[in-house]
């Protein structure tokens, strides 16, 4: 077995025993399998209503969100070809949650609820097209561009929870920028789905073309790989995944930055061998990170954009502390 | 196959890069492509790979137009090693390699791929570092790894921007008879040259250009006369046998 292979097994095995951790963790002490048959046979009993509506909702949404963080992560650092290329890194999370938090305060999301996702997807897709169109400036310009953007959602997000008429709304809005799926619920599930999965089948898609963009541009395109449409993949890709996942839980960071970083070594350099593992533990880190934000250790529950921040933010660090020296 | 550029011009931003080119790469031969900095060697190869549009004329490849034709047959009939490479991102060299085999992904079998792969690896003499992370190459090594790519594509036409740029005398002439090699295949080989000697003692025609115009074309002794070197690079040369060796210049005034 190779090692890819072997790396692909074991994530898919720590994946699949995380969702079932996650399905029977909490505190009320009902049987998992009692709960599923239950709410397959249609049985309004607690299990059942507990599992279906709380934590299967939860959990399919930390699978999803997480694995296609890892994802975007992955094909936005096989594009750019930096490692410091991450959603939430490059502002396109904090944009899209820009994006979501317009359209919550204008009221907009309670007359029509698509227009949430909508509203995210389109925040982290401008974004995206913004970072992609500074790229040529290379490293340095785009990590500057994405500091530039994620100040800006950042200071925009702000001005609105400053000027959110009241107090209870505001908590509301600011719970949500932490990131978390606490509330997860059977609507959020419907609304994010489609996003998430066109834009995995979008960034799975991309896996040769970046491979072949290792060469350059120009040798890309002379083997039948033009940019622009990688490019537009990755773009779309990220903007479906990331928007819908930020629309339903917040901002999420770091994943996408953690994982490549993590497996690179043993998944190896090609960017396609990296987009399933990618995907696969970025997957297993957020089912992990709220299953750890469910443990009682202090009276309150910690939020898990909070907690894959404080798991990712040294990772950047080293990240950066190897790119010292080098010409930007 | 033949690649032919037929009379092909191109302005950007103003200026004239390539006015009226007319030539053809045909089976067997190396092509060399000479001329001063800024004559538009490049420019013509990166059109003669397209990459770029000619804004007059056309290539054609076998007659049929190649800005027509889907990107990824293309890819197989062309291929094209480009002057700067990205820097080694840590793929082994057998990977590097195997990348050349991505435009015959739905059409060669897994065996003719890796067989492609080891020849082009046995031709640079690389095989021995197949499993060697590219990273960890020397500068020429890393040139040669380019170059497998490049040969495992087995592209009828194969196309080279200064590709003994970066080498040392000894494997600049092991690349050079490589490519003569590819074209005894019945391959096409078109490459720019700076080294007048080597274009000499390997190409089996030469096509000049200077400042966006096709000079001169024809066998390098046809090609290469004194007269030519005064007036298109502003040197006089000293001959050693058939080869001619850049002596000094002909007027300071004359060059830029």
């Amino acid at each position: 077995m190779s090692r890819y292979t072997l790396t692909v097994a074991v994530l898919s095995a720590l994946v699949l025993a995380l969702a079932i951790l996650s399905l029977a963790a909490g505190p009320a002490g009902i049987g998992v399998m009692q709960g599923l048959s239950d709410m397959l046979h249609g049985r309004e009993t607690i299990a059942a209503t507990i599992i279906g509506q709380i934590r299967l909702p939860r959990m399919i949404l930390a699978l999803l969100i997480g694995g296609t963080l890892g994802l975007s992560g992955a094909a936005l650092q096989g594009l750019v070809r930096n490692p410091l290329a991450d959603p939430g890194v490059l502002g396109i999370s904090g944009c899209g949650a820009l994006g979501a938090v317009l359209v919550f305060y204008t009221g907009l999301s309670a007359v029509w609820a698509p227009a949430l996702p909508l509203a995210a997807l389109s925040g982290a897709g401008l974004a995206t097209l913004l970072l992609l169109a500074l790229t040529r400036g290379g490293t340095l310009v785009l990590v500057l561009a994405g500091a530039a953007l994620g100040s800006m959602s950042a200071a925009l997000l702000a001005l609105t929870l400053n000027l959110v008429p009241s107090p209870y709304a505001s908590y509301e809005i600011m719970h949500w920028l932490m990131g978390s799926l606490s509330r997860a619920s059977l609507h959020d599930v419907l609304i994010a789905t489609p996003g998430l999965l066109i834009g995995s089948v979008l960034l799975f898609s991309t896996g040769r073309s970046l491979d072949a963009l290792t060469l350059g541009e120009d040798v890309a395109q002379t083997m039948g790989f033009p940019l622009r449409a990688v490019q537009w993949r990755v773009v779309l890709g990220t903007a479906l995944a990331v928007g819908s996942g930020v629309a339903v839980a917040g901002g999420i960071g770091f994943v996408g930055l953690v994982m490549p970083h993590l497996l690179r070594p043993l998944a190896g350099a090609r960017p396609s061998r990296l987009l399933l593992p990618s995907a696969l533990g970025g997957a297993a880190l957020l089912l992990a990170a709220d299953l750890f934000v469910r443990l009682p250790v202090s009276g309150a529950e910690l939020q898990l954009g909070v907690v894959t921040s404080l798991i990712g933010t040294p990772v950047f660090f080293w990240q950066v502390w190897r790119l010292r020296g080098r010409p930007v | 196959m033949i690649l032919q550029t037929d009379t092909i011009s191109l302005t950007l931003q103003g200026n004239r890069l390539l006015n009226d080119i007319a030539l053809d790469v045909r089976p067997g031969e190396v092509l060399g492509l000479i001329g001063p900095n800024g004559a538009g060697k490049s420019t013509l190869l990166r059109i003669m790979a397209g990459l770029l549009r000619p804004e007059t004329g056309r290539v054609l490849l076998d007659g049929q137009d190649l800005f027509t034709m889907p990107p990824e047959e293309r890819g197989r009939h062309l291929a094209y090693l480009p002057q700067e490479a990205p820097a080694a991102i840590g793929m082994s060299v057998r990977d590097v390699a195997m990348l050349g085999r991505l435009p015959h992904r739905r059409t060669a079998s897994a065996e003719q791929n890796e067989t492609a792969v080891q020849q082009a690896l046995d031709a640079v003499g690389m095989s021995a570092f197949a499993d060697r992370s590219s990273a960890r190459l020397s500068g020429g090594e890393r040139a040669r790894v380019l170059l497998a790519r490049a040969l495992a594509v087995q592209a009828p036409i194969l196309l080279a921007d200064e590709p003994v740029a970066a080498l040392d005398p000894a494997q600049a002439l092991t690349v050079m008879d490589l490519f003569g090699q590819y074209a005894t295949q019945g391959q096409a080989v078109a490459v720019v040259l700076h080294d007048l000697a080597l274009a000499a003692r390997f190409c089996t025609r030469i096509a000049v250009l200077s400042q966006g115009r096709l000079v001169s074309i024809g066998t390098p002794a046809k090609v290469l006369t004194d007269a030519l070197f005064a007036e298109v690079y502003g040197v006089a040369v000293r001959r050693c046998g058939e080869v001619a060796v850049p002596w000094s210049l002909v007027s300071s005034a004359r060059r830029p």
